[in-house]
């Protein structure tokens, strides 16, 4: 895990400074390119390895909400991604959210905040019929959306921030394992800036026999999903606010259904361990969400 | 002058239209779900000449019949199993083509395309020389080949002079 957080934050570096020297990429990155969300056709709270086949277009939508004793945040959004390559794809994730739940940053959970990225499967090894491990490291950026957050965080003035996660498992036809982490983190604006925030997943997902059957068939699959977050402390005015940094781990199943290139998820999560200020940021209680997948796939094929 | 001339096209477009491609079932490996499945049906469907695809997620076998006249190469099917991030492992294919090369050192082309390939016998005894010049049709078994290659040789279970 230290490993995976040290290439993390390289990777976050590098792109820092590649986007102060580049202003131009930075533009482009924007407009172009996002991080890996998880959706698609893996699970549906953590991180996992998959990416789109070459030249496949894929579309996500869905609903994520977030329930405490200081209200309900629900955001819904659309995610776009594009294979550019079989093992590189390059995204973008446009949520909006509504409700006013007061509520610590999450990167797990969707808020208000676009971003554009791309993944890179760096790792690779198809061993058998039905059977990989891959390691996938997904690079974004992140700028504040158009709606203002609510609660402690609405308060801020803010300002884009880079993400890296990175991803390893495998993926079989009857059991999936992936562990992942991300790192967050914010420039300031004007005195202010929204917490770094560490993320970490590792989910387990099965197939039972009977459900192993032909692609023209609905094909479902369970998943256990751990998921957990540290938040770093909120900064305004210049100020550290109090007690304004978090820790939570949550845990819950989600069911995947995937018939040809459409795919249904949901799953609920509850907490396991709880480190947070309930006088900043009241109790949340549950996790859920649902998400829709649509995937187009290219018959294109060179010519001889 | 004109009649010949006629005649050797006539003679070249007959056998490019009767070497092909009649199946080719590759065993892939790295498909876990229907989507992948699903991705390698439409991309060999892209190939022009493919008529049925299936699909087994199970053993890895995709399944695929080409129409007559076809000229779809090898490195088509092998691209499309490529670009979805999965690899290619043996083919087992039946092929119409000329026998070229000397009895010795027998070799199939598949008119139309690139595709060229030196021809073993899967099993010794197996006696081929007649067919030298002659179209044919080799029921064989093109080994794993490296990721945007072709392998060069196909081991043959049967040749039969096509009708």
């Amino acid at each position: 895990m230290t490993c995976a957080l040290d290439v993390c934050l390289r990777l976050i570096w590098f792109d820092l400074e590649l986007f102060m020297k580049y202003p131009m990429v930075l533009a482009c990155a924007v407009l172009v390119t996002s991080t890996a969300f998880a959706a698609d056709h893996g699970p549906v709270f953590s991180y996992a390895t998959p990416v789109n086949s070459e030249r496949e277009l894929s579309f996500d939508t869905g609903i994520f909400g977030r329930n405490g004793s200081q209200g309900t945040q629900l955001s819904t959004g659309s995610g776009f991604g594009y294979g550019v390559t079989p093992h590189i794809t390059i995204n973008a994730f446009l949520p909006a959210s509504f409700g006013s739940g007061n509520l610590p940053e999450s990167r797990i959970m969707s808020g208000t905040e676009w971003s554009a990225g791309a993944s890179w499967r760096f790792l690779h090894s198809v061993t058998s019929v039905g059977k990989r491990i891959e390691s996938t490291a997904s690079l974004g950026l992140v700028v504040p959306g158009p709606q203002p957050d609510s609660g402690v965080l609405g308060s801020l003035h803010r300002a884009p921030g880079v993400a890296g996660t990175l991803a390893t498992g495998l993926a079989s036809r009857s059991q999936y394992v992936w562990v992942g982490a991300g790192y967050t983190r914010f420039a300031d604006a004007s005195n202010d800036r929204r917490p770094d925030t560490l993320s970490w997943s590792a989910v387990y997902g099965y197939r039972p026999s009977s459900l192993r059957r032909g692609y023209d068939k609905w094909d479902y699959r369970g998943f256990a999903e751990l998921t957990g977050e540290h938040t770093g402390a909120v900064r305004s005015n210049g100020v550290i606010l109090p007690d304004s940094s978090s820790t939570t781990v949550w845990l819950g199943p989600s069911v995947l259904a995937i018939f040809k290139n459409i795919a249904i998820e949901g799953g609920v999560q509850g907490p396991l361990f709880r480190d947070v200020s309930e006088s900043v940021y009241g109790r949340e209680r549950v996790r859920f969400a649902i998400n829709l997948s649509y995937l187009k796939y290219s018959s294109h094929t060179s010519s001889h | 002058m004109k009649k010949i001339f006629a005649l050797g096209f006539l003679a070249i477009s007959t056998l490019a239209a009767h070497a092909e491609y009649e199946q080719v079932n590759l065993t892939v490996f790295g498909m876990d779900c229907a989507p992948c499945a699903h991705a390698i049906h439409v991309s060999m469907k892209g190939i022009q000449g493919v008529n049925t695809v299936d699909v087994d997620l199970n053993t890895g076998l995709v399944s695929t019949k080409l129409t007559p006249g076809n000229g779809a190469a090898m490195r088509q099917f092998n691209e499309a199993v490529e670009k979805n991030g999965f690899t290619h492992k043996d083919a087992n294919v039946i092929v119409r083509g000329q026998l070229t090369g000397s009895p010795q050192a027998p070799f199939l082309e598949v008119t139309g395309t690139k595709d060229r390939y030196a021809l073993t016998p899967i099993a010794a005894g197996t006696d081929i020389s007649g067919l030298v010049g002659k179209t044919v049709v080799v029921d064989g078994v093109l080994p794993q080949s490296g990721k945007g290659k072709v392998p060069d040789t196909l081991r043959y279970k049967s040749v039969t002079e096509a009708k």
